[in-house]
C-alpha cells in the first residue's frame, strides 16, 4: 500500500491552561499495527480525539488520508474510545443497525457472527450488560468495520489478562491488513508481540518512532524495557533499586 | 443521512413521550367523568353522603393526577430539549455522533426537528387534554359539541379566508417560535461548552445573556415600528383593516423567528464544528 495515512504537523492542543499537545509532528503509513505508548498524561487520548474529530486542535495541520478531520475521514476510522458511548436504551441490535446505516464498510453478518462466538445476546440493553460484556459489543462495532484506520485507545486497559488475549487476538483476526491499527496502551508487554511500530509520546510530543524489529535487532531489548528505560522516573527521596 | 439521523433521535423519544402523549387525555377523561358524576350525585337525594363524599374525594384525586400528568408533560419536554443535546452531543454518547461520517449541521438540524415535534405535539396533548376536561365534564356533551360546532360555522361564514390564512400564520408562527425557543437553549449550551470548566454554569449565564440581548433588540425595534408606523393604522376603522394588520403582525413574528433560528443554528454550528472538545 504505502502513502501517508495520517500527517501531523506541529499540532499543538491545550485544555484551558494545562497544555496537552505540544507541536507534535508524526507521519504513519497504511498497513501496520502501531503502538502508541506514553505513560499517563502524555497526550495518547488527545491525539487520538483529535484525529477521529472530538477534539480540535489550538493549530498545526491533521491529515487523515490527505484530509482534515471531517466526514470523509469519519467515514474511514474506526474508533475504540477509552470509556462506552451507548445510549443505555439501545439494545445491541439497535447499535448494530446503526453502524449498518452509517458506515458503508460495516459488516452485519460478522458482527452477528462475533456476537454468537461471544454468547452476547443482541435482544439486551446496553445498560442491562456488565462492563466487561459492554466493551466487548464495543470492540464488535469497531472491528466489524472494514476501515482504513483504527484508533483504539486503550482497549486493554480495563480487562483481565485472558481477555487480554482474546482482545488482541480479536484485533488481530479482524482488522483491514490495508489499514492501519494504532493502539495507545501502557501495558506495553502485552501487545508487544502484536505490533510492527511505536511511536513513543511524551509532554504531548511523538519522541520516538521505530520498528520493533529494529529496536529489539539494534538494541537488545524488548520495547517493554525500552519504555521503562526511557520514562523512568527517580523514586522520590533518591536512589535506585 | 439527516434522515437517518433522525430515526434515531425519534426512536429515543418515542419511548418516554408515547406513553405520555396517550396517558394525558385518558386521565383527563377520567377527571371529567369524576366531576359529572359528582355533579348529578350532590343532586340525587336517594345516595347517601357516604357516596357523595367519595365522588368529591375521587374529584380531588384524578384533579391531582390530571395536573401531575400536565406538569410532567412539560418539564420531560423541556428536560428532553436540554438533555437530548446536552448528553447526547456534548457527552459520552457525542463520541458517537460526532464519529459518525456526518455534517455537524445534520447532527443540530436532527435533535432540533425532533425537539420541535416533541414539544408541538405535546402542546397539542395538553390543549386537546384540556378541550376533553371542558366538553365532558359539562353536564350535556350533545349540547356542547353543538354549541362549539354552531359557532365554528358561524365565525366561517363571518370571516371569510383570511381569518384562515391568519390562522395558519399563527400556527407557523407557533412552531417557530418553539423551534427559536429550542435553538436559543442549543446556543446557550454551545456556548457553555467553550467554557474550560463549569460548562453547566457557561451555558446557564450564557442562556440569560442571550436573552437579556434578545429583549433589547426587540425593543428597540419595537421603537422603530411605532415611529415608522403610519399613526392611522392604529385607527382600525374596519374589520378588513384589522385582518391585514394581523397578517402583517404575524408576518413579522415569523421573520423575527427565522432569524433568530438561523443566527443560533450557526452560532451552534461554528462553536460544534471548530470547538468541540469532548474531553
Amino acid at each position: 500500500m504505502g502513502g501517508m495515512l495520517i500527517q501531523c504537523q506541529d499540532v499543538w492542543k491545550s485544555y484551558g491552561s494545562r497544555p496537552a499537545l505540544h507541536g507534535l509532528n508524526l507521519q504513519l503509513e497504511s498497513g501496520k499495527i502501531v503502538g502508541l505508548l506514553g505513560p499517563n498524561g502524555s497526550g495518547k487520548t488527545t491525539l487520538i480525539k483529535i484525529l477521529n474529530g472530538l477534539l480540535t486542535a489550538d493549530n498545526g495541520m491533521v491529515l487523515v488520508d490527505g484530509s482534515e478531520p471531517g466526514v470523509y475521514t469519519k467515514s474511514i476510522i474506526s474508533y475504540l474510545p477509552d470509556k462506552p458511548y451507548f445510549a443505555g436504551w439501545m439494545k445491541v441490535s439497535d447499535l448494530f443497525d446503526l453502524f449498518e446505516d452509517f458506515y458503508m464498510d460495516f459488516d452485519r453478518e460478522k458482527a452477528d457472527h462475533m456476537c454468537r462466538a461471544l454468547q452476547i445476546d443482541e435482544k439486551l440493553r446496553m445498560k442491562t450488560l456488565s462492563k466487561g460484556t459492554k466493551e466487548k459489543v464495543q470492540l464488535i462495532l469497531v472491528m466489524s468495520r472494514r476501515a482504513k484506520l483504527y484508533l483504539l485507545d486503550e482497549p486493554i486497559a480495563g480487562v483481565d489478562p485472558a481477555a487480554r488475549d482474546y482482545i488482541l487476538s480479536t484485533i488481530l483476526n479482524n482488522y483491514n491488513p490495508e489499514g492501519t491499527v494504532l493502539i495507545s496502551t501502557h501495558l506495553i508487554s502485552d501487545v508487544e508481540r502484536v505490533l510492527d511500530e511505536v511511536l513513543f509520546i511524551q509532554n504531548g510530543q511523538i519522541i520516538r518512532q521505530a520498528l520493533v524489529d529494529d529496536i529489539r535487532e539494534k538494541e537488545g531489548k524488548s520495547v517493554d524495557e525500552l519504555f521503562r528505560d526511557m520514562f523512568r522516573t527517580v523514586p522520590f527521596g533518591g536512589g535506585e533499586w | 443521512m439527516l434522515g437517518k439521523l433522525m430515526k434515531y433521535d425519534m426512536k429515543s423519544m418515542s419511548r418516554a413521550f408515547i406513553p405520555m402523549w396517550i396517558l394525558a387525555p385518558v386521565i383527563s377523561l377520567l377527571l371529567s367523568v369524576s366531576i359529572r358524576s359528582a355533579i348529578e350525585w350532590t343532586d340525587n337525594p336517594l345516595l347517601s353522603g357516604m357516596i357523595n363524599a367519595g365522588s368529591s374525594i375521587l374529584m380531588i384525586i384524578t384533579g391531582l393526577l390530571f395536573a401531575a400528568a400536565l406538569v410532567g408533560l412539560l418539564i420531560m419536554t423541556i428536560m428532553f430539549v436540554i438533555q437530548r443535546f446536552w448528553n447526547g452531543l456534548l457527552k459520552e454518547e457525542g463520541y458517537l455522533m460526532f464519529t459518525l461520517p456526518v455534517k455537524v449541521w445534520e447532527l443540530i438540524v436532527s435533535k432540533a426537528l425532533t425537539a420541535t415535534l416533541v414539544a408541538c405535539v405535546s402542546i397539542v396533548v395538553g390543549v386537546f387534554s384540556g378541550v376533553i376536561l371542558a366538553v365532558f365534564s359539562t353536564s350535556n356533551i350533545v349540547y356542547a359539541f353543538a354549541y362549539v360546532w354552531k359557532n365554528l360555522l358561524n365565525s366561517v361564514i363571518e370571516v371569510g379566508p383570511v381569518f384562515w390564512i391568519n390562522m395558519l400564520l399563527l400556527i407557523l408562527v407557533l412552531i417557530l417560535g418553539t423551534t427559536g425557543r429550542i435553538y436559543h437553549v442549543y446556543a446557550a449550551m454551545s456556548l457553555g461548552h467553550l467554557f474550560a470548566t463549569h460548562k453547566v454554569v457557561g451555558s446557564c449565564v450564557s442562556y440569560i445573556g442571550i436573552s437579556i440581548i434578545m429583549s433589547i433588540l426587540n425593543n428597540i425595534m419595537s421603537a422603530i415600528l411605532s415611529s415608522v408606523v403610519p399613526r392611522q393604522f392604529y385607527y382600525m376603522t374596519s374589520y378588513g383593516m384589522m385582518e391585514a394588520m394581523s397578517s402583517l403582525y404575524l408576518l413579522y413574528m415569523m421573520l423575527v423567528s427565522v432569524i433568530e433560528i438561523i443566527i443560533f443554528h450557526v452560532i451552534t454550528e461554528r462553536i460544534l464544528s471548530k470547538k468541540l472538545n469532548l474531553e
